[in-house]
């Protein structure tokens, strides 16, 4: 807390927007898990559990560690980590696509509270070890790592294998929700040969929430839902033959690697041989690098796995390999970062699309506003590579936007403006860490 | 930091000076008295006024009776009314601003969870004796400047108000800013679907909290999620005093000296 009471900001504020954080976290807490916001997604998500964990070691170490738990709770034996886990308590056209959609009961070795069938980025290795790290007493009275750690290389090996779709060892998302930047112009060119389902055979949730110009379009969530029902009448089978959708993308290959790093770390502190993380890191690192960087552009680009072309959309995913340890791109990332396309000194949270692109939209679902986790990974990634007057810089605006614009989903990078829900977990969570790290 | 306040018949000493001599050293800030029946507290006024004089913070007094102001017996309620009236001036001269003093509807009365199971009075008599209880209470309390903060028991212990949302209903109607919650850490454990969520609930009625742990000892001797419930007490801008009611494990000097340093552990609050 030093260096923040050096800045010209009073305690006073930084004590209320700190309590203000914990609020929303507590007013989403279910007693297992946080909610994302109480009525748009009124349910656990896999990425958002991991973000909010991150906040939540500073409000109690154990709620974090139960928050992780509860989500490696619902993981299905072949290792996945649903995107979601549904509350049976909540009705089931709370949001959709629900449980009846995806059938998951149904499915071979899903666990038996219902959860969705696809997953989201692997951000939770990373959140664990942080949980670990904020009270290592309270974890290993809990045997918290002795518990998560084989859930964690489970899931890790299901990505690595199953998701090694082309088996040039990267792992391929195979639906944009998978991505985590669900809406984002680099899935057009894949998403573009996927007939939509009808609107007529489906209820949206998400419009009652939103206004329609800055969701999806219809045509769009037809291609979401007729992937995610191929999939699911696919039992759950991962294959080319059965994703017609599928992309090597930097942000989740990413988070793997950094995921492994962090596994080696848990390995040791359990008496155990962390050398297989530490070279499945390097692998992921390599092939990272050699397959998605584009030397040209300074960025990571995802690579359609079926054309095996480079989707080549300048989107926040592409600057997320940061927070890999030892990415040998480093500096050139921060370059980019730093260039017109996502003006890292001014833009805030950075932007998730091109700021230069004609198509960038700052208000619309990922083809151009910005989020706070992504930033937050960023920040990461800065402080990793030393990078720490950038790092320090970045998470003062992140503040200050959260400050004036309230617990948003989504921010207008320039302008600060607040879009979708409030109240949102992963916001409150990520800047109460930025407010409690020191 | 946060502000520590021990029961008074917890700490060693002949004299609350001495007691807070004890307490000081072990990082409490100030002494949670404890009202017997009587008008015995009052009584005390003068020993109270000397240690008011030394310096010795009571902003706090626990009724310790064996009747209620929401007795069966009308006899008895008159008298606890009075007697409470008779803490709440006696709390309000030595406690300074915010004086509270604390009382359960009723402790020990009737349980629906033991036989005969039924009450003698129905719920509804249950509701207008304590809204009239209040409205008497919460009326002196505003007049000699003090808060009477009801304080929800265990469905072992009470029968008429076991959580804290059953209080705020209660106060709500009774309309009064000087009756507030008492939010108690192991009644909660017992009564509320999850305790943190409960405090956030009733954060603007929250008048006071005591603290001991999930088996009635001493914080840190059970299970609760101190972390948890010091953070929202904070988040939630409580700024009273956590007055420590608990039995003690071990031996008593050590065990209560402990208390401090184990709840400042978890003292959520950021830096000033």
């Amino acid at each position: 807390m030093t260096a923040l009471l050096e800045r010209p900001r009073t305690h006073d504020a930084v004590r209320d927007l700190d309590r203000a954080a914990r609020r929303v976290l507590l007013t989403n807490w279910r007693g297992h898990a946080t909610v994302p916001a109480a009525r748009l997604y009124p349910h656990q998500w896999s990425w958002d559990s991991a973000f909010i964990a991150i906040g939540l070691r500073h409000l109690s170490p154990v709620r974090a560690q139960r928050e992780l738990e509860s989500l490696l709770g619902a993981q299905w034996r072949d290792g996945r980590v649903p995107q979601i886990v549904f509350d049976p308590h909540v009705p089931d056209d709370a949001y959709f696509p629900g449980p009846s959609f995806w059938r998951s009961a149904r499915a071979p070795g899903a666990p038996g509270v219902p959860t969705s069938g696809i997953v989201q980025p692997p951000a939770h290795a990373l959140a664990a070890w942080a949980v670990h790290q904020a009270d290592p007493a309270a974890s290993r009275g809990r045997g918290f790592l002795a518990r998560v750690y084989p859930r964690l290389v489970a899931w890790h090996r299901y990505l690595t294998t199953r998701r090694n779709l082309t088996g040039n060892g990267l792992m391929s998302v195979v639906h944009p929700w998978e991505s985590g930047l669900d809406n984002s112009p680099a899935w057009d060119v894949p998403l573009a040969r996927i007939t939509p389902v009808p609107g007529t055979e489906f209820t949206r949730r998400d419009l009652n929430h939103a206004a329609a110009g800055e969701r999806p379009t219809d045509t769009d969530y037809g291609r979401y839902v007729r992937l995610a029902r191929d999939y699911r009448d696919a039992g759950y089978a991962d294959s080319l033959g059965v994703h017609a959708f599928a992309v090597e993308d930097p942000l989740c290959n990413a988070l793997l690697a950094a995921g492994e790093h962090a596994l080696a770390s848990m390995a040791a502190e359990l008496g155990l041989d962390g050398e297989r993380h530490r070279s499945a890191a390097d692998r992921l690192t390599e092939n990272l690098t050699t397959m998605l960087y584009d030397h040209a552009g300074g960025v990571f680009f995802p690579r359609d796995a079926h054309s095996g072309r480079m989707l080549r959309s300048y989107s926040i995913g592409g600057l997320m390999p940061l927070i890999v340890p030892g990415l040998p791109v480093a500096s050139e990332l921060v370059g980019t970062a730093l260039g017109d396309r996502f003006r890292l000194r001014d833009a805030c949270p950075l932007p998730s699309y091109d700021l230069s692109a004609d198509d960038h939209d700052p208000g619309r679902y990922w083809r151009g506003p910005g989020w706070v986790n992504t930033s937050w990974l960023f920040w990461h990634g800065l402080r990793l590579h030393g990078e720490q007057a950038l790092a320090d810089d970045l998470r003062d605006r992140l503040i200050d936007r959260v400050r004036d614009a309230g617990f948003r989903e989504y921010f207008d990078p320039l302008t600060g403006t607040g879009h979708g829900t409030d109240g949102f977990g992963w916001t409150a969570a990520l800047v109460l860490d930025l407010l409690r790290t020191p | 930091m946060i502000r520590i306040s021990c029961q008074e018949q917890l700490l060693p000493g002949r004299t609350l000076q001495e007691k807070y001599d004890v307490a000081r050293d072990a990082g409490f800030d100030g002494i949670e008295l404890r009202g017997h029946g009587g008008f015995r507290f009052r009584d005390r006024l003068p020993e109270l006024r000397r240690a008011a004089r030394d310096g010795v913070p009571m902003p706090s007094v626990c009724v310790d009776m064996p009747h209620f102001f929401a007795a069966f017996d009308p006899e008895l309620r008159r008298d606890a009314l009075e007697q409470m009236k008779s803490q709440l001036s006696v709390i309000a001269e030595i406690g300074g601003r915010g004086a509270v003093a604390c009382t359960p509807a009723s402790w020990g009365m009737f349980s629906r969870r033991l036989p005969p199971f039924e009450p003698p009075r129905s719920e509804a008599e249950d509701r207008a004796v304590l809204l009239d209880g209040l409205a008497e209470l919460g009326e002196h309390a505003a007049r000699v400047g003090a808060i009477l903060a009801l304080e929800p028991l265990n469905r072992y212990e009470d029968h008429m108000v076991n959580r804290l949302e059953q209080a705020v209903e209660l106060i709500e109607a009774a309309g009064l800013t000087s009756v507030r919650v008492l939010a108690d850490t192991y009644h909660m454990n017992i009564e509320e679907d999850e305790p943190t969520s409960a405090l956030v609930r009733a954060a603007a009625h929250l008048g006071h909290v005591q603290v001991s742990d999930s088996n009635r000892l001493q914080p840190g001797a059970g299970h609760l999620d101190w972390a948890a419930l010091l953070s929202t007490l904070d988040a939630v801008g409580y700024e009273g005093y956590l007055a420590v009611e608990c039995r003690l494990r071990g031996e008593p000097a050590v065990a209560i000296a402990s208390i401090p340093g184990f709840l400042r552990r978890h003292d959520a609050r950021v830096p000033a």
